[in-house]
């Protein structure tokens, strides 16, 4: 009858309540305990029964009474909203309207001119955040702008030591007239301590060497 | 899933010409009674939408030991001037209103009580005199 899908997500409920079922179905016989029972019935006694009667016959009399006078009540409301049609009730009907019309047009003019001054505000708020975000933009394209020709000039002033294809033998006897020599020590004060204790060559080109040489 | 229980506002379909009536509607859960006041068709069981709620009636007395009833008089007047039956419970809360002259079932209860409580004295009474006796 249902999909298993909509079981096990419980889109139908599947336990339905069936309200007013508070007794066991029609076709289920006495119960075996139950066959021989008879019902006490109630015992009212008889002046009881009589005022009970008496009661009785009054409030349904009352009720009835009750009952036609809404039913009257009922069918005069209509009638005279049937007799609403009528010419005076036209008239009275068209000058609330009229009122009604004038009413509104002097709400909306009054939210007319709360708009425009609302527009107003909303323009110039606008206006001036625009205005900030360009100033803002501007500056930072300046800032920009600053910064790539102070790198521009930085670069020019670097590139008077640079070695070009001209300079390159100035260069080349410059470096050779004045040989660096890295082998010193320094202390912890910075001192220097130059000179050479061990042989320039690498130990391992020296065996080289005596190896050739043997 | 929870059980889906028509609204009470009044989706029920109503035919013009079908008996209706004004009856208490049980919307409470186990143990905790509470009523709706609802206009219906007369043969249609309580767990179909209602035509319209006229008010509500909790049966359980309150901290302050009150029943609470809410009517709406104006359709219930409307509703009276349509030929709508009322049920004894509505008729008994009616008549306690002021709105109906008093039901004949409460004036039953009434006197039934009292008449409990007067066969309840007395038996008390009767102990009491019979332990003085003995004492």
């Amino acid at each position: 009858m249902f999909s298993q899908n909509a079981i096990l997500k419980r889109t139908i409920p599947i336990f339905v309540q069936t309200a007013s079922a508070h007794r066991k179905p029609r076709w289920l016989p006495v119960a075996k305990s139950k066959i021989y029972r008879i019902p006490k019935r109630p015992v009212i006694s008889e002046d009881e029964k009589k005022e009970l009667l008496r009661l009785h016959n009054n409030y349904r009399t009352q009720m009835r009474a009750i009952k036609r006078f809404y039913f009257d009540e009922l069918v005069k409301e209509m009638a005279s909203k049937q007799s609403a049609t009528s010419e005076m009730s036209q008239r009275l009907e068209a000058e609330e309207w009229l009122r009604c019309v004038e009413l509104n047009d002097k709400w909306n003019a009054q939210v007319a001119l709360d708009r425009e001054e609302r527009r107003k505000q909303e323009v110039a708020a606008m206006e001036e955040y625009t205005l900030a975000r360009m100033e803002a933009k501007d500056k930072e394209l300046k800032a920009r702008i600053e910064k790539a020709s102070e790198k521009i000039r930085e670069e020019k002033e670097l590139s008077k030591s640079f070695i070009t294809p001209e300079t390159l033998d100035a260069a080349i006897d410059h470096a050779i007239a004045n040989p660096t020599d890295y082998n010193f020590a320094i202390d912890l004060k910075g001192n220097k301590y130059m000179g050479r204790d061990t042989p320039t060559v690498p130990p391992k080109e020296e065996k080289v060497a005596a190896a050739a040489s043997n | 899933m929870s059980i889906v229980l028509p609204p009470s506002s009044g989706i029920g379909r109503c035919y013009a010409k079908a008996a209706k009536s004004i009856r208490l509607i049980r919307h409470g859960c186990t143990n905790r009674p509470f009523y709706h006041i609802s206009v219906i068709h007369r043969k249609r069981p309580n767990s179909l939408p209602v035509i319209e709620q006229l008010g509500s009636y909790d049966p359980m007395p309150n901290i302050n030991n009150e029943k609470l009833v809410a009517l709406n008089f104006e359709r219930l007047k409307y509703w009276l001037g349509k030929g709508a039956h009322v049920t004894n419970p509505v008729g008994e809360l009616l008549g306690l209103a002021g709105f109906f002259p008093i039901h004949p079932r409460s004036y039953m209860t009434a006197w039934r009580n009292r008449q409990t409580e007067r066969e309840n004295l007395a038996k008390q009474e009767a102990e009491n005199q019979e332990k003085a006796a003995t004492s």
